[in-house]
């Protein structure tokens, strides 16, 4: 107990008294919220080593302690990135705080057993995001406003589900709590609940805001809420939901797979035609809460772990690319793929970390990604053994959302690393901002090649209940091996070939060499698909913003709002009129 | 002895007024410290009130030491209580906030004195056990209210005070007639004696148009919707401290209270009853919510608000069960303190800039620091964010929604708080945060009282949500839901009382 509320206390008041901290003590407050962030992150590996752990109102199991392992990892992981990157930030006191915070918070909902603590923490660390959010200053106003209202909004529909919950068991623990859904009532229970957690992690259709967010939030900001934190949470909360506190029905468990396949097929079509990086990648950290929603809605272990196993790869890459990025624009000043290029032999570290994540968040073999999405296709596969079609649907838009996950970071890549360069007289970045991308790397290479012996075994397995049984086992070492061999032999036949008879020019076009306005982004290698018969209405519509759930419901609010203010005229008898019809009315009621 | 404190609500703001009305133009300054004391006193008084009740009960104080039913009574138990710490820590705050404010009114000692008279008025009706004493306290502050909102007499103050006056002195009509209705059927004014008297006699055709005639009264009073339609006029016509007041305690002192008084202790809160009023507070919530998000000035859009919140204290209060009850009063405290701290920001605003309109504010984050985050906090509550105030309580309303099985009623609830979250997050994108629009570079933050009660303000929102432990509030919640769910024993409770 203490050893839970400790770290969590120690947080919250690290956080306030930063802000007494004055501003000009800059180096102080940094190394302040550094020292905390560490502090934190001991604390989650303490909890992690100590679980189970069973209190009052908190409780640590299988499931949440790697969750607090990963907020504490990549909350010291992201402030360590801070240091340099928000240098050029005015209000940094306001900013650590509210970092200090949301690590605190989000262990805390993540041990939280009792219902209100959860609902406690969760909704307060939607206040976070968004003041996180408003950091970036006046640009960033909108994107904030739009985010907190379907993340905050959504924990108000979390309070009913919550509320009929407590309703059904009269139960107020978490680990108390097992309810069949087979009335209209535990699914709307069930749906209510999600709906938290689907805006959370960003899964379709709640999000819209994670794109516009990524757009405009400093980029550690993003790489630790949207891409990192809010889909352990978002996820860890799924998880619970489908583990612990609901028996699912056949049709709750169609409805999450759909909710998945849609969500990978429609965020990555959105991602191919980005010419912003951080809105490509945003659009991805969509994109890919399909797979892990697809592998939990499976509800076979091999998918739910292939799920969780998916969300802990994907913060580790997802974050990694956004620092990279990070990196880019703080050397460059811009998040235009239009503009960037060439920058691979300048920032040699951030190129490779960045290609390391690229290729693990495609899913290409040996790295973590494909390991995950290995687990969730399988997982798909044995559903299909049910019968059904809504099988072959998510399993054809998992594999075909990988291929254009590929697709896209091709073009990220070539965009923003290779290419010609605009102007090439910048350098690498400095030590803060490349070990964590690096740190992220690595842990995406060890992730995949020995996922059975140090992730699955250390994290994964021990949160479910139940023995894993895969189909078609990947033997990651021996591949990785035959890959790495497979390579060596490749690079020895370049070698001991007649290299040296290659004639190396400048690239030209049509016999001409390339100058600098007949440049080749990498951002037109999709325009293609835009203009594609069905795809380019779709697209249309997206950019007029059709699908977003924000703006169907501002239409539809204000519909309403036109005919209530029509009938607000300020004429005081047409008002007298109202109460009188009131008073009738009333008068009918009782008297009748 | 203790039973003397009961008087001293009304005593201290009405010797205030008439000492103000006196002395105030012939000594500068001496109003806004006749005010600001004499509030302090009556905000100390309250709580000491709170600490009293906890050890005697229910109080009784006979006025001429005529013993009740014959004499008049003030009668003070656990939802009285919280009633007059609500109002009176709220009036303080609002009159350290106007020293600085009102400077730019001509005429500051009149404000004063009716700022004091609508505060006796309002603690009059609280504190009042006699039906027809609540209707002349009544009187007194929908009055006062109506002179301070033509206070700045320009064509849309007056306007809107015209409107308010009219339909105020409609409501106030109807309540009569109710009163009068009840004298001829019981004989009797005290409502501990009406109470007890009414349920002598079983239900009747009378207490039935009384009911309506009240629901009308005093629903226009709270501003539920379809009665609310002088309260966006009203309300931001007004100085923004007395925006403050109106909003913040006045609907509740005036319209909710004195509902939940009448209904439930003395005609008794019947099934149809109740669910009318579950009904029109459901209504008041979408339509003050959906009004509130189309607007652009600022004052207005809180007032708005204020419809869209007071239905969530009807519907609460409206469930009849202990957590809506609750969670409905829990709400009513809340409300008025983050609304009390809008009105507030909204007049610091305009204070510094000159304008209402969202659309022309932006930026002001910088420039207005103080004024930005205790909006912020108080956006937050309103929005019911945790772990501020607001939350606590719209979570309890939402879950005795369900609870008792009104889902649609939760479910309008929980989608209204959606839009409450939306129209707040307009409010602080357009006004705080945001580019900083051309012209406001040279706005500076308000003096040093207007940041300092809307600082005391902020810091009750954040601590809000500990009320509920009932040993850090002096059981005051649990007191006042008890004291609404006793209904009709409220008779006997309180000549059990008399000593």
């Amino acid at each position: 107990m203490k050893m839970l509320l400790q770290p969590i206390l120690i947080s919250m008041l690290a956080g306030a008294f930063i802000l007494l901290i004055p501003r000009r003590f800059r180096r102080v407050i940094e190394g302040f919220s550094l020292i905390t962030a560490l502090y934190l992150f001991a604390a989650s590996i303490k909890i992690f080593a100590r679980s189970p752990i069973h209190a009052d109102f908190l409780y640590v199991d299988g499931l949440s302690r790697f969750i607090v392992l990963g907020i504490g990892f990549f909350g010291a992981l992201v402030t360590l990135y801070s240091l340099r990157f928000m240098a050029s930030y005015k209000n940094v006191s306001t900013y650590y705080t509210y970092i200090i915070w949301t690590i605190g918070l989000s262990i805390l909902a993540a041990v939280s057993n009792n219902i209100i603590v959860l609902l406690t923490a969760w909704g307060f660390l939607g206040f976070t995001l968004y003041m996180l959010i408003n950091v970036a200053g006046p640009a960033a106003a909108s994107a904030g406003k739009k985010t907190f209202i379907i993340v905050g909004g959504s924990d108000s529909l979390m309070i009913m589900g919550f509320a009929i919950v407590w309703l059904i068991t009269g139960e107020l623990n978490l680990s108390n709590i097992k309810i069949a859904i087979d009335s209209s009532l535990s699914f709307w229970a069930f749906l209510l609940i999600a709906i938290g957690a689907f805006a959370k992690a960003g899964a379709m259709p709640f999000h819209t805001w994670i794109p516009d967010t990524a757009k405009e939030a400093p980029i550690p900001v993003t790489a630790f809420l949207p891409a990192s934190l809010d889909k352990l949470l978002g996820i860890y909360l799924l998880a619970r939901l489908v583990l612990n506190v609901f028996i699912l029905n056949s049709f709750s468990y169609a409805l999450l797979m759909a909710i998945g396949a849609i969500t990978i097929i429609a965020a990555v079509m959105m991602a191919l035609v980005q010419h912003d990086f951080k809105k490509l990648l945003g659009y991805h950290a969509v994109s890919q809460v399909g797979y892990m929603v697809l592998g939990i809605g499976t509800g076979n272990p091999i998918g739910i772990a292939g799920g969780l196993f998916h969300m802990v790869n994907n913060t580790i890459y997802k974050s990694c690319l956004f620092l990279t990025g990070g990196n880019v624009q703080h050397k460059t000043k811009t998040s235009d793929l239009d503009s960037l290029g060439g920058l691979a032999k300048i920032m040699p570290i951030t190129f490779f970390s960045a290609l390391i994540a690229a290729l693990s968040i495609s899913g290409v073999p040996p790295f973590n990604g494909f390991f995950s999405k290995w687990m969730v296709y399988q997982a798909v596969i044995e559903k299909g053994k049910e019968g059904g079609v809504l099988w072959i649907f998510c399993i054809v838009a998992a594999v075909f959302g990988s291929g254009l996950t590929l697709a896209s970071f091709i073009k990220l890549i070539h965009a923003m690393f290779l290419g010609k360069a605009k102007d090439a007289t910048r350098n690498e970045v400095s030590w803060p901002m490349w070990i964590p991308p690096v740190i992220l790397a690595f842990l995406c290479i060890v992730f995949g090649i020995f996922a059975y012996i140090v992730p699955l075994k250390y994290l994964i397995i021990p949160a479910l209940s139940e023995n894993l049984v895969f189909i078609g086992t990947w033997p990651s070492m021996k591949a990785a091996l035959f890959l790495l061999v497979g390579l060596g032999v490749g690079l020895l036949i370049y070698l001991a070939g007649n290299f040296k008879g290659v004639r190396e020019t400048a690239s030209y076009i049509g016999g001409e060499e390339v100058t600098k306005d007949m440049r080749l982004s990498g951002t037109e290698f999709y325009n293609t698909i835009k203009e594609l018969s069905p795809l380019k209405g779709i697209y249309a519509k997206a950019e007029r913003k059709v699908f977003d759930i924000y703006e169907q419901g501002k239409r539809f609010a204000f519909f309403f709002i036109r005919i209530f203010q029509y009938l607000h005229n300020g004429v005081l008898p047409t008002y007298l009129g109202w109460c009188l019809l009131g008073m009738l009315i009333f008068l009918f009621v009782l008297v009748r | 002895m203790t039973q003397h404190l009961l008087p001293l609500f009304v005593a201290i703001p009405l010797a205030a007024a008439f000492l103000n009305a006196l002395l105030g133009k012939k000594i500068k300054r001496l109003s806004d410290l006749l005010s600001a004391v004499a509030t302090f006193a009556l905000a100390a008084a309250s709580i000491y009130a709170v600490l009293l009740f906890k050890e005697t009960g229910v109080i009784v104080y006979k006025v001429g030491g005529w013993a009740p039913p014959i004499g008049i009574a003030m009668v003070m138990d656990g939802l009285t209580c919280l009633m007059l710490v609500t109002v009176n820590v709220i009036a303080f705050l609002v009159s350290v906030y106007s020293i600085d404010y009102m400077e730019k009114y001509t005429e500051k000692w009149n404000f004063y004195c009716l700022f004091l008279l609508m505060l006796a008025g309002m603690n009059g009706v609280i504190i009042s056990g006699d039906m027809f004493n609540l209707y002349v306290f009544l009187e007194i502050a929908a009055i006062s209210s109506y002179a301070l909102v033509a206070f700045g007499t320009e064509h849309e103050e007056l306007e809107a005070s015209f409107k308010y006056a009219v339909m105020g002195t409609l409501a106030s009509s109807f309540i009569l007639l109710g009163i009068v209705f009840l004298y001829s059927f019981t004989s009797t004014l005290n409502m501990a004696d009406m109470s007890m008297e009414l349920a002598k006699r079983g239900p009747s055709q009378i207490v039935l148009l009384v009911s309506v005639l009240f629901l009308m009264g005093f629903g226009l009073k709270s501003a539920l919707v379809p009665f609310h339609a002088w309260l966006p006029d009203a309300h931001p016509s007004a100085p923004a401290p007395i925006s403050a007041m109106l909003s913040g305690v006045l609907i509740k002192s005036l319209g909710v209270y004195a509902m939940i008084r009448v209904f439930f202790s003395v005609l008794g809160a019947t099934p149809q009853v109740l669910s009318i009023l579950m009904t029109i507070g459901t209504i008041s919530i979408i339509v003050g919510a959906c009004l509130a998000l189309g607007q652009w000035d600022f004052k207005r859009l809180l007032a708005y608000s204020s419809i869209n919140q007071i239905g969530y204290v009807i519907l609460g209060i409206a469930l009849g069960t202990p957590l809506g009850i609750l969670g409905g009063l829990f709400h009513l405290l809340n409300h008025s303190v983050f609304k009390s701290l809008l009105f507030l920001n909204s007049g610091a605003v305009e204070y510094a800039t000159g304008t209402r309109d969202l659309q022309k504010m932006g930026g002001l984050k910088e420039k207005m620091p103080v004024t930005a985050n205790t909006s912020l906090v108080a956006s937050m509550s309103i929005a019911g964010i945790p772990p501020f105030n607001g939350f606590w309580s719209k979570m309890i309303i939402i879950v005795a929604c369900v609870q008792a099985g009104h889902f649609a009623h939760a479910s309008w609830a929980v989608l209204a708080s959606i839009l409450t979250l939306a129209y707040f997050m307009k409010v602080q994108r357009y006004a705080f945060f945001g580019e900083l629009k051309e012209g406001l570079s040279r706005v500076k933050e308000v003096p040093l009282f207007m940041k300092l009660s809307m600082i005391a303000l902020a810091v009750l929102c954040v601590a809000g949500g500990l009320l509920l432990i009932p040993g850090l509030s002096g059981g005051l919640l649990n007191a006042a839901s008890d004291a609404v769910l006793n209904g009709k024993d409220y008779g006997v409770i309180v000549f059990g009382a008399i000593k």
